[in-house]
């Protein structure tokens, strides 16, 4: 009977699945007695309670008295802002450091290998710690703060910049931007559709676009107003005004986009040198223009096999901003840790956290993955 | 003759000048590249000399005595010098220090061995398990050595230890992931899918925070493990996770005649693997394989976090000794140094190998 293979397969899966069951109930029967053992009751009534701990830098308005659930929620607003802001600008230098990486310039190439090789060999957590004790040590006081650009100063208290303020009037232009790029898209997707069905392309993009530019002109001298640089001045002891980051928050942008802006910048040379000279010299006798061959044949190929990796590196981002606990930045995993400190409902708290990041990672890579199959060869 | 004497002069200069102009082509050939070059010159100049003068001219290093360091402007390289013991191996009791040195030499020689394509057969495997006792004799003590227990291990023994640890008892694990994502058993599959997709999704960071919060509750105290272990499951866990998409991206390249070659054969599914299977799979993912060590080894500066004292935490209990001015920056750019050291030549060594067996084989 050991030799029918499928009644051996049944064996073995029932067995299998008995002691994940097993393993299960005795991991639930020994917390269920060391919970009672020690008087915690379990339940997530806690959330609706008052956090009362400051969270010290928030995107979101946040005061000790919110309950937990808003603390939480506070503290994910922080992390999805490192991510997003860190996934932007490591993508802009990566795709510098990538392209340099490529220069006939050796001066240009050494430095962006320098640069890949220090992201790519020294812990994240280092790197941080590391970038944290030099805040400390080199940048002067606010009174004798560097100044980086107009209105953009750099200091011990953090980094001060001008803000981008709008007044309610600014929601008439922001609607019609809106609308038209709305208008566009769906004007270039039919035009294009129509080109590969009649191999005709429709003049009405570029109508659209020169009427969608006039409109904008008109509005943005209607409404010159409603928008105003806010820029940080100096009171006192500090600057006030416009747009501050703390030192801790800037420690973090600064470290985890220099990271990641490393392997990006591999990734995409990786992806530049993976088109082979054969398809520009195709491109070359079918009599496309240098920008043509960039636009039709090696960026998507480029694409191709830069998007799966740099996917993976978007997810490793929002996993690395956990990180910001060792400069003490309040994301959502330090925030959440405090909370269980606080109320001592360690496993609905630890719940909360692997739920929270399996979450937001399975739609982040959701949505990178149909980006993905969008771009990828189609098999026909 | 005096023709060709005369013509001989000119050339040769003409020459020279234009090897030189070959030269100099790349940094200023076209307008781009020359204002590259003249910038990054200009900025390589400007900080080369600040980090000269800060880490070299005004730098304090002998005699390595708090003293030395008051009266710079400069690095204080003699506290790195003086408490390097401290940083490198922590709070390992001082008389027995040589013991936690031979450990990291033992560790990173068996790693370096282990990249070897040619290393890699059944013997690597009883190598590995031999070092690990050897490590945890030479480490804990007993059996002739004082014993030392795990709170008192520290520093850059606790960083290898960790990773090949976490490594040689995950790599079992992970074969066993690997195989089973690919089982036709449905019940196998979707276990090993689940789990590995899961600790693939989460942090570390909370991986640790369950093995140092959640562990404490769901194990009775007789059984819990300490700060260390705790540590060293969740990192195990987590290289299994990463080290089983490794060995699954080797099992899909094999072709799918060797395993029907192996049936017709009369193997079993587990002699077909043992013999046929992974040996091939395991030698095409050498590359990646010594690429998840190089990230384990980052990793495990993690540990921090959940209070042991590895390289950082070292490195910080060294800054808080008060007959010192504390310099930080040069404390964390020794500590930076010693992980880039490490992963670095690596990561060139695991290179220079894979490029060395291409051309074997090409």
């Amino acid at each position: 009977m050991l030799q029918d293979a499928r009644i051996r397969a049944i064996t073995v899966q029932a067995a299998l699945l008995a002691g994940v069951a097993a393993l299960g109930y005795v991991l639930l029967t020994a917390t269920a007695r060391n919970l009672e053992l020690r008087g915690i009751p379990l339940g997530f009534g806690f959330l609706w309670r008052p956090a009362n701990f400051q969270i010290a830098e928030t995107i979101l308005p946040y005061s000790s008295s919110d309950p937990n659930w808003w603390a939480a929620v506070v503290g994910l607003s922080n992390s999805i802002f490192i991510s997003v802001l860190v996934i932007l600008l490591a993508s802009v230098i990566g795709l510098f450091i990538g392209i340099g990486r490529l220069s006939s310039n050796p001066l240009v190439s050494g430095l962006c290998r320098v640069w890949v090789e220090v992201a790519r060999n020294t812990p994240l957590v280092v790197l941080l710690i590391f970038n944290y004790a030099l805040w400390w040590e080199v940048l002067p006081l606010a009174t004798e703060a560097w100044k980086l650009a107009p209105g953009t100063h750099i200091s011990v208290r953090g980094l001060s910049m001008p803000a981008l303020t709008w007044s309610a009037s600014a929601l008439a232009p922001a609607a019609f931007l809106a609308t038209s790029v709305a208008v566009l898209l769906s004007a270039s997707y039919a035009a294009r559709r129509r080109h590969i069905e009649t191999g005709f392309r429709p003049a009405y993009v570029r109508a659209a676009w020169v009427l969608i530019a006039v409109g904008a002109g008109i509005f943005l001298f209607a409404y010159r107003d409603a928008a105003s640089l806010d820029i940080p001045e100096f009171r006192r002891a500090n600057f006030a005004g416009g747009w501050s980051l703390t030192p801790e928050l800037t420690t973090i942008l600064i470290g985890l986009t220099f990271y990641t802006a490393g392997f990006i910048g591999e990734i995409v040379r990786g992806g530049i040198l993976a088109v082979r000279k054969g398809q520009w010299e195709a491109a070359t006798a079918l009599g496309l223009s240098r920008g043509q061959t960039y636009r039709f044949v090696v960026v998507p190929l480029a694409l191709r096999s830069i998007v799966p990796p740099l996917n993976s590196q978007y997810i490793n981002v929002v996993k690395n901003s956990t990180l910001a606990i060792v400069v003490g930045y309040q994301d959502f995993m330090t925030v959440v840790s405090t909370m269980i400190n606080k109320t001592s409902h360690a496993i609905e708290g630890v719940a909360i956290i692997l739920g929270v990041f399996l979450a937001v990672n399975l739609a982040l890579s959701a949505l990178l993955n149909a980006y993905n199959r969008r771009i990828a060869i189609v098999e026909r | 003759m005096a023709d060709t004497a005369s013509n001989a002069i000119p050339r040769a200069a003409g020459t020279d000048m234009r090897s030189l102009l070959r030269r100099l082509a790349p940094f200023f050939g076209t307008p781009l590249n020359a204002a590259l070059t003249i910038v990054l010159l200009w900025l390589m100049a400007r900080f080369g000399w600040l980090l000269l003068d800060w880490a070299v001219l005004k730098a304090a290093i002998f005699p390595a005595e708090p003293e030395t360091c008051a009266g710079t402007s400069g690095a204080c390289w003699s506290f790195v010098i003086a408490k390097s013991g401290q940083i490198l191996f922590g709070i390992y009791p001082p008389t027995e220090r040589w013991r936690a040195g031979l450990v990291c030499v033992l560790i990173i020689t068996t790693l370096v061995a282990s990249a070897r394509p040619s290393a890699w057969r059944p013997s690597l495997g009883l190598v590995w398990v031999g070092m690990m006792v050897v490590v945890l004799w030479l480490m804990g003590g007993g059996f002739g050595l004082a014993t030392v227990p795990t709170s008192s291990w520290g520093g850059l023994p606790v960083t290898l230890i960790l990773t090949v640890f976490a490594i040689g008892l995950g790599f079992p694990a992970a074969i066993l992931l690997a195989l089973g994502r690919r089982s036709a058993l449905p019940v196998v599959r979707t276990l090993s899918v689940l789990f590995i997709e899961t600790i693939r999704g989460l942090p570390l960071l909370s991986l640790l925070l369950v093995a140092s919060i959640l562990l404490p509750l769901f194990l009775p105290d007789s059984l819990l493990p300490d700060k260390f272990v705790r540590a060293l499951i969740a990192l195990t866990i987590f290289a299994a996770a990463y080290l089983a998409e490794v060995l699954r991206g080797g099992l899909q390249s094999i072709p799918g005649g060797q395993s029907e070659a192996a049936e017709a054969l009369g193997l079993g599914y587990w002699k077909t693997q043992r013999l046929i299977i992974l040996p091939q799979a395991i030698r095409i993912v050498i590359p990646a394989l010594t690429n998840t060590i190089i990230v384990m080894i980052k990793n495990t500066s993690l540990v921090l976090v959940v209070g042991l004292f590895d390289l950082i935490s070292s490195g910080k209990a060294a800054l808080s000794d008060p007959a010192w001015p504390a310099p930080s920056t040069e404390t964390f750019l020794f500590i930076g140094l010693i992980y880039f050291a490490l992963a670095f030549s690596f990561a060139r060594f695991a290179d220079f190998l894979e490029r060395s067996g291409a051309e074997k084989r090409g």
